[in-house]
């Protein structure tokens, strides 16, 4: 509460006071809080806008599209916070990284009869499900996330995971035992982690601050069950 | 959206041509000019309008992922191969459409656009066309909507024979192929309406149009 000096003078004085005269002598204990709204027209950074791309060449587009998904790799390899990562989504990451878990995965590719098909849907559903159902879940807590934003994080995220991957199938080419399990354990728990941490440095940013939990605790279940699936994989 | 309407194709055409003086470029730029100019610039740019290629990879990608599909069994054993590459053939075929084809074949293009306080805009833009560009690339436009149509029905065809047989392991294909190509088609239709709110009987109107000129020719 604003405490305000007494103005001076008493009620007597005759001689006029000059508009806002005891304003010098208020002090006022703690902050306001101000708040409200300014409109900015957004200035389209958006390179769609430009003229110079309604004629470009094809294989510029397709350079600027490896060059984009390329650099989204390397901010899942070194999660820092940045929004502007976010604004250019795309879903190229995600499949490729999907299709390779989901070939890593098949095991009885020998026999032609138990081909592995099962198994590699299945792996398929639970990715894009789980995303799917993640995304919802943020977007029903009131997240200011796009639904692709959000489908193209968890699918870029994956990244550490598949690494883990194919590092446990290395793993199993040696000897099955106890040290053989204790290694994968450690390379997955660790990669594990890698993915919390990369998706929530992106995601966390978008949910209101009292429901940070709820937002994140499925991406945690997602990318356990992933996890799970890859620790548990024995090639038969 | 009608503000976008302006031929930004024709400007970047005529800035490469330096007999041309920079003042009179803006009024070139307008579409009833367009067709006024001297005879040579309008044969270079009807020569310019079409595009072969991208017709060819229009149809390419389509109709490889619908033949892979059906003829799998021929080829190898492997479902997860089989999988593989249509969900590959298909995705290059979303990816083409989207960024290539329509742009070049009917001047139309749609994309996702997200601001900063991360609400997601669907921008849909069209290029206006003089009546002598629509003619030279009339071809073009049809093969495009027609290829644009047609596969994502072929693709329903397919999910029901899925479900009904039970090779329920081919769905989560099939519906993948079926979301790529809808989402396409319902872009490129957001498009070509423009300004125009009641979608379904534009489209109707448009079909039977399309339909009509490939079975009268």
């Amino acid at each position: 509460m604003a405490e305000a000096a007494e103005s001076p003078g008493d009620r007597g004085t005759a001689s006029p006071r000059p508009l806002f005269a005891g304003l010098s002598d208020i002090s006022i204990s703690q902050d306001i809080p101000i708040e409200g709204e300014i409109t900015i027209p957004m200035r389209s950074r958006n390179r769609e806008f430009d003229s110079s791309t309604l004629n470009e060449s094809v294989r510029n587009t397709i350079m600027r599209d490896l060059k984009a998904v390329g650099k989204k790799f390397m901010h899942v390899l070194y999660p820092r916070k940045s929004n502007t990562l976010l604004r250019d989504w795309d879903l190229w990451g995600p499949l490729i990284l999907c299709v390779t878990l989901a070939l890593m995965l098949q095991r009885g590719s020998v026999d032609s009869e138990k081909d592995g098909g099962p198994q590699f849907a299945e792996v398929f559903v639970i990715l894009w499900f789980g995303a799917v159902t993640i995304t919802l879940n943020s977007k029903l807590l009131g997240g200011n996330i796009s639904f692709f934003q959000s489908l193209c994080v968890l699918g870029y995220c994956i990244l550490p995971l598949t690494v883990a991957m194919l590092i446990c199938r290395l793993v199993l080419l040696a000897e099955p035992g106890p040290v053989n399990f204790t290694v994968r354990l450690f390379v997955v728990i660790v990669m594990f982690a890698w993915s919390i941490a990369a998706s929530t440095a992106f995601l966390a940013d978008s949910q209101p601050p009292n429901r940070k939990a709820l937002a994140v605790y499925p991406v945690f279940l997602f990318y356990f069950v992933i996890s799970w699936m890859i620790l548990t994989f024995t090639p038969q | 959206m009608t503000e976008m309407h302006h031929c930004t194709g024709f400007l970047n055409y005529f800035e490469t041509d330096s007999s041309i003086s920079s003042t009179k470029k803006k009024q070139e730029c307008l579409p009833q000019t367009c067709s006024t100019l001297n005879t040579e610039c309008m044969h270079r740019r009807l020569r310019d309008d079409r595009h072969p290629l991208a017709t060819f990879f229009h149809l390419f990608f389509r109709v490889s992922a619908i033949v892979t599909y059906v003829c799998c069994d021929w080829f190898s054993k492997s479902f997860a191969g089989c999988f593989v590459t249509v969900l590959l053939l298909l995705s290059f075929d979303f990816w083409s459409v989207k960024n290539v084809t329509g742009r070049l074949m009917v001047g139309l293009r749609w994309w996702n656009q997200i601001d900063e306080d991360g609400k997601s805009h669907w921008v849909f833009e069209a290029r206006k066309v003089s009546p002598s560009h629509i003619a030279a690339t009339e071809a073009e436009a049809r093969i495009f909507w027609l290829g644009l149509i047609i596969c994502p029905m072929i693709w329903i065809v397919f999910f029901f024979s899925t479900l009904f047989s039970l090779k329920l392991k081919w769905l989560a294909l099939v519906i993948a192929g079926i979301s790529l190509q809808a989402a396409n088609l319902y872009g490129y239709i957001l498009c070509k309406m423009g300004g125009e709110s009641n979608i379904s009987k534009v489209t109707a109107n448009f079909l039977s149009q399309t339909v009509f000129q490939t079975v009268s020719c």
